[in-house]
């Protein structure tokens, strides 16, 4: 019966890509958890700090690599990055001596979009045309993710 | 000296999406390995380099600039195509990192 078959496939890459986004979500936080550790590990001269920084390099690894078996690669590395990048931005002067002026928000602020830009730049096709044969493609995962 | 530690950072971390490529979902042992070496030394050399940088300044340079390098190396290496929109990406995040020099803030 195809129409089950694809009824059921729907409902299932429904669900793999909800799970896809939060690990996505996962990634970034993590990967903020990664840059405020390696800030605070002094050059890894504090033990905590850089035992911190290596675990959530692990976790921001992985939880990157489960989202992007699912999620377009370049989308996926836009995301985790501008989520790291502003995050770290924001959180860095609660946790350290550190403030954010109005001009250093504004140009980190230009960074951080010229960063995403690049990154969906890579996208193989317009959202729109996602043909299924694409779907495979996509699983291919992280391998092709960083050709660019 | 930190705008030296961040360019070793940032190099290392070019590296490391080189073999990320390479290594083929991390099946490929060989590549996997220097993945990680690179981001380990990556990781190690943006801590030196964040001991003078804020962490958002810093990390948003590394991650910034080494996204410029991959595709700027893809273009003339790997056979990428830099179109208009990457060129437009790069020039942001160039003018960013010199508005940030120029104001003071890095």
């Amino acid at each position: 019966m195809p129409n089950v078959a694809q009824n059921s496939t729907a409902a299932a890459s429904k669900n793999s890509s909800t799970n896809a986004w939060l690990s996505l979500l996962l990634a970034g936080v993590f990967e903020i958890g990664y840059a405020l550790a390696v800030g605070g590990s002094e050059g890894f001269t504090v033990l905590t700090w850089s035992l911190v920084a290596v675990v959530f390099f692990l976790l921001t690894l992985y939880a990157l690599s489960l989202a992007l078996r699912t999620i377009d690669v370049s989308i996926g590395y836009a995301v985790w990055a501008g989520i790291g990048a502003v995050g770290a931005a924001v959180l860095g002067p609660l946790f350290f001596d550190e403030t954010l002026t109005v001009a250093k928000g504004v140009w980190l602020a230009v960074i951080i979009v010229g960063v995403i830009w690049l990154k969906l730049a890579d996208r193989t096709k317009p959202a729109g045309a996602a043909a299924p044969a694409q779907a495979t493609e996509r699983i291919a995962g992280p391998a092709d993710a960083v050709r660019a | 000296m930190h705008w030296l530690y961040l360019a070793v950072a940032v190099a290392f971390e070019i590296l490391v999406a080189i073999a990320a490529g390479k290594a083929e979902g991390f099946k490929n042992r060989k590549w996997t390995s220097i993945t990680l070496a690179s981001g380990a030394a990556a990781t190690f050399f943006l801590s030196k380099a964040l001991l003078t940088f804020d962490v958002g300044v810093g990390y948003a340079l590394w991650t910034s600039v080494a996204g410029v390098g991959i595709t700027v190396l893809g273009a003339l290496f790997f056979g990428q195509r830099l179109n208009l929109h990457k060129a437009i990406g790069i020039v942001l995040v160039i003018g960013g990192v010199v508005g940030l020099q120029l104001s003071g803030s890095a």
